[in-house]
């Protein structure tokens, strides 16, 4: 796809800012009812899913040239698909998410680049990892654990740690803590240790298109070599990564978070939790594993129209709106453990509010992640919940990083962290 | 056109250097506008540009603003919300300023006792909806559904929606209003002018509502209002909205002490009859044409696919070809939805009897799959919080109201079967959506208390199709003729059409309206309060030369 592919959407767009606040019927207070953290950071139209198609449009139609505005405008957003949810809400016909990807690659494509962008990606391409640490020292996190290394052996079944929870030694127990929880599942699995790469997801939301297609050929053909049918792992925008986009390169293994593999095992009774954990908490759906977590389905076809101009699509097109994503599987995991209380935030689910590290905004804009992600806190706190639990280690590097910064005081766990705590 | 570079710096000073714009990119996004391409130049979706977009943070900031748009002879347009054409600048060749107003969003009173909300201009109805019914109130939410400016609708515009039979226009609900006058004054109007108080808009105190909105409203085009108090209602249901489902159909719970009908009729006349009813009896709290707006003959097929997550618009074909679809189409062909909402059970069971007995007597109906709990519940969610408005373009992206105009039921009647052959007429070439010729939507009523309604003929083209634009636009001209050569005034669609009209165009037809000697009074009132004319044309006038 180009970005001329998404001229239509661009006419098409209304201007009717639903994609600044959450869907309207979901909206319970004044203070939790934006969607879109680019927009309310920075105000101006342009900041805004319709105001980018405008500039895409603009930009078409000659009208305008880039300029450090407009790659601000471009660059300053979490990708988080809010927009994309809240446009859909009542079209079938738009696009916006895969459009503004599509704005992204084209200036990245042109040279308009982030210098914070550029790093990243020097260090996927030079050290396999976004974080530009080095390649020897990724399996670390993995020491003194059982597990088959599938750069020399086989198994059916991949942990994939991913490069936050593998460099982030603060959250690099949810890793150990997954892979104790695979083996007393006895599942036959393997890690790739320091031989793991980089899914390549972020380099794709920050625009960089070739790259993450290397990252993705890289990692399908060691996927293949070790005999792997399925891959789990504890990162949400690994997750998006090798669900939503792997298969468009080829890849055909089965793709499951953690929190899905345990809710199976739960719903098998081959898990049970023994002990109970008296606390109350709150859960925040990551964007990659919520509204953009649905499975993806192949699809080529066309527009065509029918009663004259309505539109519509031969075969019917796939519609990726947010509602299938994984919202239940954590739910049910943390109605599970004894002793423990869930109070949901007002944004959950399709709405959640973003935890502002993706799209390359926390490499590039540190400001506004920090602000997105004390959004996001207070949110939390206004709950009275003690800690926020999630599922995705950039959210929780994101709301750690928050806390020191002057957010409200609470715990920040993953999933897995209580769960262990209730075995 | 650009602005001088001391002027840009002023406005710099005023808001600060990250609120004030004039990228070229960036002032596109405000010069794209829905309905632009019907009525610009080569079919451009863009209207006249901006010369600067200035995202002011308060009152004394937006006095600034106007007072320097007075200084260099350059028109200010402030912009909420903001949907409609009419919301950029309208002339290439005037220099004008776009005033943002999205970061004045603040609710800064809801005084339960005396049961009003003094709000901002980007406070959408949603917001102010969501915190008034914890304390057991309501507010009018308008036609254009919750994503709407509150001050937008109230101050300068009419603010008609489905729930104002029961609780008033929004023009009707405002309580006062802090205008900044195209001069720079700010002026309080009725009791806050006075230092009495938000409650009431008339006085003691100026009185100005006349003056500053004229009928329909200035739409941008007289100044700035910057703060404004609105009616709170009496809200019988639960203190907080409980969606349940899956998107995008959210259902909302019926409470006890609430109904949800889709009724129809047999004929237009039985559906005068109703409304007729329906005012005297004076049940009902929503009372809308909504689910038309697909048209008569896709309506039943659209929402069902709707409220199934797993349906798409390219299942509707094979929808219609079932037989109890056809049936469904058929039973519903005119209709409209009604809510009940009792202030007690025995109110409720009341209104009910009250609503079954008008049936009985008129012949209508309640169409029973629209009142099975899936719709009813969806029903309830659409109407109650208006938030799923932007289905007016769910075929295509593009939509046009024509038609309309306000009056008695059988006055509109009078109109319904020329609006309905006229859209059957221009949409035979397949360049509009072919949903039947009645797409005809409209409030039950557009008065608090009923007594006078109004549909608007939803007509669907494709923005990214030059000849559906064409089509669009030609639909327009025509309707108006339809509506002249019928002995009605012109609809909607005349609004839409002048926006891209020479000003001798519009006084043509003003000098043609019913009362040309309005337009005389309102230029007197621009003469008055916009000396150096840095409102836009929006504020209808006539010269002195003219009519």
């Amino acid at each position: 796809m180009a970005l001329e592919d998404y001229r239509a959407d661009a006419l098409r767009c209304t201007r009717c800012a639903y994609c600044k606040w959450i869907p309207l019927d979901l909206v319970k207070s004044w203070r939790f009812s934006k969607g879109c953290p680019s927009i309310e950071y920075n105000h101006f139209h342009s900041y805004s899913a319709g105001g980018r198609l405008v500039t895409a449009l603009s930009l078409m139609e000659g009208r305008s040239q880039i300029t450090a505005p407009v790659v601000d405008s471009v660059f300053k957003c979490q990708m988080c698909g809010n927009c994309d949810v809240a446009c859909k809400l009542c079209r079938y016909d738009m696009e916006p998410l895969e459009a503004l990807h599509e704005l992204r690659f084209k200036l990245v494509e042109e040279g308009h680049v982030l210098s914070r962008h550029e790093q990243a990606i020097n260090s996927l391409e030079k050290l396999g990892n976004m974080l530009n640490k080095h390649r020897a020292k990724r399996g670390q996190w993995a020491e003194g654990l059982s597990a088959k290394d599938l750069t020399k052996e086989r198994a059916e079944v991949l942990f994939h740690a991913g490069c936050r929870l593998s460099y982030d030694s603060d959250l690099s127990q949810v890793a150990r803590i997954s892979l104790e929880i695979l083996g007393g599942a006895g599942v036959d699995f393997g890690i790739m240790g320091e031989g793991e790469s980089c899914c390549g997801g972020r380099a794709y939301h920050m625009g960089y298109r070739q790259q993450y297609l290397k990252a993705a050929e890289r990692n399908i053909k060691a996927w293949a070599e070790a005999g792997v049918r399925t891959v789990i792992t504890p990162c949400a925008d690994c997750y998006h990564t090798f669900k939503r986009l792997y298969p468009k390169a080829g890849s055909q293994v089965e793709v499951l978070h953690m929190v899905e593999f345990v809710d199976r095992l739960i719903q098998q009774g081959k898990l049970k939790f023994g002990k109970k954990v008296p606390m109350k908490v709150t859960y925040h759906d990551p964007c990659h594993l919520g509204r953009q977590g649905e499975p993806y389905v192949p699809w080529e076809g066309k527009e065509k129209k029918i009663f004259g101009q309505a539109v519509v699509y031969e075969p019917r097109r796939p519609r990726y709106n947010g509602a299938r994503g994984v919202y239940q599987p954590p739910r049910n995991i943390l109605g599970s453990i004894p002793g423990l209380e869930l109070v949901e935030m007002e944004r959950v689910k399709e709405a959640a509010w973003c935890c502002g590290a993706g799209g390359g905004v926390r490499e590039a804009y540190p400001e506004f992640s920090a602000w997105t992600a004390g959004e996001r806190m207070e949110e939390a706190a206004s709950t009275g919940a003690e800690a926020i639990v999630s599922a995705c280690p950039w959210c929780e590097r994101n709301f750690l990083d928050a806390t020191e910064q002057g957010g409200p005081k609470m715990q920040v766990l993953d999933l897995m962290e209580l769960v262990q705590q209730a075995l | 056109m650009a602005l001088a570079r001391d002027a840009y710096r002023k406005l710099e000073e005023i808001v600060g250097k990250e609120h004030v714009t004039d990228d070229p990119a960036f002032l596109d996004s405000y010069a794209f506008q829905w309905l632009a391409e019907l009525v610009r130049p080569k079919q451009s979706h863009f209207m006249p540009r901006p010369v600067a977009v200035v995202m002011p943070a308060s009152t004394e900031e937006v006095q600034a603003v106007v007072k320097l748009c007075n200084e260099y002879g350059v028109k200010a347009k402030p912009i909420s919300t903001g949907w409609y054409h009419w919301a950029a600048p309208l002339k290439e060749e005037d220099d004008t300023i776009q005033i943002d107003l999205r970061r004045m969003n603040r609710i800064l009173e809801i005084d339960e006792k005396n049961m009003f909300a003094v709000v901002e201009p980007y406070v959408i109805c949603a917001q102010l909806q969501a915190e008034v019914m914890k304390l057991g109130y309501n507010i009018n939410i308008i036609g254009a559904g919750s994503s709407t400016s509150i001050v937008a609708s109230a101050c300068a515009y009419a603010g008609p929606g489905p729930s104002t039979f029961w609780m008033g226009n929004n023009s009707d609900n405002v309580l006062g209003m802090e205008w900044v006058t195209p001069t720079g004054e700010i002026i309080r109007t009725g009791s806050l002018g006075s230092g009495s108080g938000w409650f009431c808009s008339e006085g003691p105190g100026p009185s100005v509502r006349g003056i500053c909105r004229g009928a329909l409203g200035s739409r941008g085009a007289m100044g700035v209002y910057t703060k404004c108090a609105i009616k709170l209602i009496h809200w019988p249901g639960p203190p907080e909205l409980e969606p349940q489902g899956t998107l995008p159909g959210y259902r909302l719970p019926i409470p006890d002490n609430f109904r949800v009908y889709t009724i129809a009729v047999p004929d237009w006349d039985t559906w005068a009859d109703i409304y007729y009813e329906i005012y005297d009896n004076e049940i009902g709290y929503i009372f809308h044409r909504q689910f038309n707006l697909a048209g008569a003959d896709l309506a039943p097929a659209l929402w069902l696919t709707y409220i199934d997550p797993d349906k798409t618009l390219g299942d509707i074909e094979e929808l219609l070809e079932k037989p109890e679809i056809k049936e469904l189409t058929e039973e519903m062909r005119i209709s409209f939805q009604l809510i009940l909402a009792g202030r007690s059970m025995r109110d409720i069971e009341l209104q009910d009897k009250i609503l079954d007995r008008i049936l009985e007597e008129t012949g209508g109906w309640k169409v029973k799959r629209f009142c099975e709990q899936d719709m009813a519940e969806f029903t309830n969610m659409y109407l109650q919080r208006m938030g799923h408005k932007h289905m007016n373009f769910v075929w295509v992206g593009g939509y046009l109201g024509s038609w309309m105009q306000s009056g008695t039921p059988d006055w509109v009647k009078g109109y319904v079967p020329i609006a309905i052959k006229g859209l059957e007429r221009d949409a035979a070439s397949g360049k509009l959506v072919q949903c039947g010729g009645d797409a005809l939507m409209g409030c039950g009523s557009q008065l608090g208390g009923g007594g006078m309604t109004g549909l608007e003929q939803f007509v669907s083209y494709d923005p990214a199709d030059p000849e559906s634009v064409a089509a669009g636009t030609q639909h327009m001209v025509d309707a108006v003729k339809d509506a002249v050569s019928n002995g009605f005034p012109p609809g909607k669609e005349l609004l839409y059409l002048q926006v891209g009209q020479k000003d001798e165009e519009i006084w043509e037809t003003l000098e043609k309206s019913a009362q040309p000697m309005v337009y005389h009074f309102q230029r007197k009132i621009k003469e008055a309060f916009d000396p150096n004319n840095i409102g836009d044309r929006m504020y209808s006038i006539l010269p002195e030369e003219k009519g």
